[in-house]
């Protein structure tokens, strides 16, 4: 029975060069294996990008079928998982394109928003910082694709800006400005109180 | 009253917050957005505010419960080594 997916960590650059090698020669056990390491964070992207498990579901199959037929065409001048993470964002910009006539996102459940109870806070601290984390979740669901695939990448996931606005297709200087008014608008959004209160 | 510095200082500071926790301003504007915010309140409250939306963005990066779904190489799985499946995007 095959691991599940995402449940190891990434290969050694040594391992995954070989990986690639065997998966651009057309062996699909090797391709799952080296992207496997990715899966859990691709798949959370999504989740992220389209606040909707059902949707997040369906284009992470069709990232990961994207990624093996170009696989042979991957020269390497990025890392596996920056390409890998491109296509992610291609696609779900393509499902957000495919769903535009709808109402724009749907705000991530509070289930995939639920973070292990700190025992360092008290109930009333933790309630205060569940009401943040709903009020982050609708403020990113509601910036534009773009914005909010900027606000993502460099804030949520940590990637440096590089990295970040080479996933993004764009460059440095732009991705910082889409960074900036997605900051100001999810500000905007929340509220000076609830984020400084919290804080 | 007035807003505190010169004329514009204060749309111009709430527009650059996020440029000033990121350390994205040059020496001299982030002169100019410190001395507006030392006098502003809402600027001053603005910069923490910033700061912690940023931190509370990163913080939904421990987010639990998120496993890629074991059906995740299905497609890959069907189209085999020379990965004809037809995309559902296409």
């Amino acid at each position: 029975m095959p691991p599940l997916a995402g449940q190891r960590l990434p290969e050694p650059a040594g391992t995954e060069a070989s990986l690639l090698a065997r998966a651009q020669a057309g062996d699909v056990a090797a391709f799952e294996r080296l992207s496997s390491a990715y899966a859990d964070r691709l798949f959370m992207l999504l989740l992220r990008l389209l606040g909707d498990r059902g949707e997040a579901e369906d284009v992470a199959q069709e990232v990961m079928l994207r990624a093996w037929q170009g696989i042979s065409r991957f020269r390497g001048q990025s890392s596996y998982f920056t390409w890998l993470y491109r296509i992610a964002v291609n696609e779900a910009n393509r499902a957000l394109e495919k769903r535009a006539r709808r109402p724009a996102g749907v705000p991530i459940g509070a289930d995939e928003l639920q973070l292990p109870d700190s025992p360092l806070l008290d109930p009333s601290r933790q309630a205060e910082n569940n009401e943040l984390r709903e009020a982050l979740a609708r403020a990113l669901a509601e910036l534009p694709p773009a914005l909010r695939t900027a606000i993502v990448l460099r804030d949520v996931e940590g990637l440096s800006t590089q990295e970040a606005a080479e996933i993004a297709g764009i460059g440095q200087a732009a991705f910082k400005s889409r960074l900036h008014q997605a900051r100001l608008r999810a500000r905007a959004a929340i509220g000076d109180q609830a984020l400084v209160s919290t804080g | 009253m007035g807003m505190p510095g010169r004329p514009g200082d204060h749309q111009w500071s709430q527009q650059h917050l996020s440029h000033y926790v990121e350390g994205d301003l040059r020496p001299r504007a982030r002169r100019r957005l410190d001395r507006h915010a030392r006098n502003c309140v809402d600027c001053g409250r603005g910069i923490r505010a910033m700061r912690a939306l940023v931190h509370a963005l990163q913080g939904l990066d421990g987010l639990v419960g998120a496993r890629a779904p074991a059906t995740i190489f299905d497609r890959v799985r069907l189209a085999g080594p020379g990965g004809s499946a037809s995309s559902q995007h296409a």
